[in-house]
């Protein structure tokens, strides 16, 4: 009970935040009965995927200062989990997340053991190389389609199905995922006043001070990436029914990987808000800028480059990304 | 046996130049500890760099080396002081994402000016010739002279940053960049050295592999990843490390041939369905974490 308590208290964030955030959430709820393109839609699912990928990160990246750039192999495990079950032996959808979240986490177990004894660049190194040997290998196993991926077959399944999640408009896909979501940010907001929160941003601050004050710091770390591996599978997951055909290429690769934890540093690392804030810039401008420019003839790359920039600029002139803009001015307010 | 000659002679060839590629990175680590995700686009431009070179003037591609050395010192300076130098008051995130979006940037600008068609020099001294040692080992000329200029290099690099003072300049700012300022040394200007220096061996290296490599603008991240697993292996910050390190590689990346040829051999069944070939980089990447695993510092390492 003081856990759900928790998680549903708001009140140190200031008052007009709180009604943004309403307003924000109202919005979410009501949104696809307004009218609108599906092109929109399609954007708002991403945007939805993306912030809770960045949810993921933030525990491990924001509050621990982990930097972890091997999630999308999580996103790989979760999304082959679901559609392998589904397709081999018809288990639905919510059966086989919970699988995927369970085989993402033993994987994590089993590699953030040796890694969490790296720390800095040495870690996010060994995380980009541990997704890339697990992409290799899902390339060449013929159980799970090896390059070619696997594709979920719509007219074998009577939409819409909730139970598999195989529908055909995607308005329902918009209010599973806006679940998923508010689930999130309830977690998150448990999560940061939990002991393990706590733990995690002392050992940020200076992990000599964790370990003399008696904090377990290899373990807190690796149960975090657990908690952060959970939530980058389940929306795997997720991926493989919305997008009923994966590859390893499109849902392992490095860039997905970096577009997480991207997302979360451009809108603000270690706040509740950031992933969200971040996912809401970058994915809405990634879509259009590749609407705009990329189809343009004679311009290819231009919008990648566009995004390059702004990634720069960023990390070099404002590495606490947006929230942290806007703690500033506060600051410089009340004084 | 014959075989297996070939093959270790050819990966010992091919891990000279890899050595080459990760010795930029090296020094750049070693210096001031940060990871250059755009690494191998700084190669991928080198190897435009001695194409177009070469194609424009019509001198022979290896003598394209001075322009692209040119080319990656300033290429090397500019992405330092225009860009990274910001990079360094921030976090280890920031960092990592930088030059993520340095990569990024070059890349893509790649692909706006030269297009994403697979280019490759036809013509020149070296290319299609080899020389038949016996004992089955055949070295194409293109990859011994690469060998050999990337042995000179290493020699080179090797004597500025042990034998000169410049060298021990460097080398105070890589070990502590406060002390080294308080005795007088410009660790901006050794940073600065240390990028462009960075950068000339990598278009060099660039430059050296278009001779028998195809060169596209999404290249580069193959060879970042090479680059990352050699320095891992050797030690971050290691020049002799680098280079034994790359040879391992090299020898690493034969592995499917040989894989082949036993399987050919053997005439087992199991061994022709393992799908070696299409795993070839993966034993790089698992090496690398294996001795991140065991040995952080990496074979040669000096840095915890």
């Amino acid at each position: 009970m003081e856990a759900i308590r928790n998680a549903f208290d708001f009140s140190d964030f200031p008052r007009i935040d709180l009604v943004i955030a309403g307003a924000l959430a109202l919005f979410f709820v009501v949104f696809p009965l307004s009218p609108h393109s599906s092109f929109t839609m399609a954007t708002m699912i991403q945007f939805f995927m993306f912030s809770i990928y960045g949810m993921g990160w933030n525990t491990i990246g924001g509050y621990g200062g982990q930097v972890d750039l091997g999630k999308a192999q999580y996103v790989g495990i979760g999304a082959y989990t679901t559609t392998v079950m589904l397709i081999r032996w018809d288990i639905p959808f919510w059966l086989s997340m919970p699988v995927g979240m369970g085989f993402s986490v033993l994987w994590s177990f089993i590699i953030g053991y040796p890694l969490f004894r790296l720390k800095g660049h040495y870690f996010a190194i060994a995380t980009i190389a541990t997704s890339l040997v697990l992409k290799d290998i899902f390339e060449v196993w013929n159980f799970v389609g090896a390059a070619r991926g696997l594709g979920i077959s719509p007219i074998k399944y009577q939409p819409p199905d909730f139970l598999r999640l195989i529908f055909k408009e995607d308005i329902y896909y918009y209010y599973v995922i806006l679940g998923f979501f508010f689930i999130g940010i309830l977690y998150l907001n448990w999560f940061r006043k939990s002991r393990l929160g706590f733990q995690l941003r002392c050992i940020k601050d200076n992990e000599d001070v964790a370990r003399s004050l008696g904090i377990n710091v290899h373990w807190a770390k690796i149960k975090t990436y657990a908690i952060a591996t959970a939530f980058v599978s389940m929306v795997g997951s997720f991926h493989a029914c919305y997008v009923k055909n994966i590859e390893p290429e499109d849902t392992m690769s490095l860039d997905i990987s970096i577009l997480i934890a991207l997302m979360a540093m451009l809108g603000g690392a270690g706040s509740l808000w950031g992933p969200v804030i971040g996912a809401g810039i970058l994915i809405p401008l990634k879509s259009y800028l590749k609407e705009w420019l990329g189809a343009a003839a004679g311009l290819v790359g231009i919008d990648l480059i566009l995004y390059a920039v702004i990634i720069m600029l960023i990390s070099a002139f404002e590495p606490r990304g947006i929230w942290g803009i806007v703690q500033k001015v506060r600051r410089r307010k009340r004084r | 046996m014959e075989i297996l000659l070939g093959a270790i002679s050819s990966g010992l060839l091919l891990g000279m130049v890899i050595a080459l590629v990760a010795l930029g990175l090296t020094i750049i680590f070693g210096v001031m500890d940060i990871v250059n995700f755009a690494h191998g686009e700084f190669l991928m431009l080198g190897m435009y760099t001695g194409l177009l070179t070469a194609q424009f003037t019509g001198v022979d591609p290896l003598f394209t080396l001075p322009v692209a050395a040119v080319v990656g010192f300033l290429l090397g300076i500019l992405c330092y002081s225009g860009f990274v130098k910001f990079l360094l008051r921030g976090p280890v995130v920031a960092q990592l994402l930088g030059t993520f979006g340095l990569m990024l940037f070059l890349r893509n600008l790649a692909l706006l000016i030269f297009g994403s068609e697979d280019r490759a020099l036809h013509h020149g001294i070296l290319v299609g010739r080899s020389f038949d040692v016996g004992m089955g080992i055949i070295i194409p000329a293109t990859k011994l002279a690469a060998a050999l200029l990337s042995v000179l290099s290493f020699v080179g690099v090797w004597l500025l940053m042990n034998r000169t003072k410049v060298g021990k300049a460097l080398a105070a700012t890589a070990l502590n960049g406060q002390g080294a300022r308080y005795m007088g040394i410009p660790t901006e200007r050794m940073n600065n050295l240390a990028w462009g220096v960075g950068g000339a061996t990598v278009t060099v290296a660039g430059a050296l592999i278009v001779n028998f490599w195809s060169v596209n603008p999404f290249v580069g991240i193959l060879f970042t990843m090479i680059a990352f697993a050699v320095v891992a292996l050797g030690g971050f910050g290691s020049v002799p490390g680098a280079f034994f390190a790359g040879l391992v590689v090299g020898l690493i990346m034969e592995i499917p041939g040989l894989w082949d040829f036993l399987t050919y051999l053997t005439d087992s069944e199991w061994m022709g369905q393992f799908p070696m070939t299409s795993l070839k980089y993966m034993w790089i990447y698992a090496a690398y974490f294996v001795i991140m695993v065991v040995r952080p510092r990496g074979l040669f390492g000096w840095k915890q």
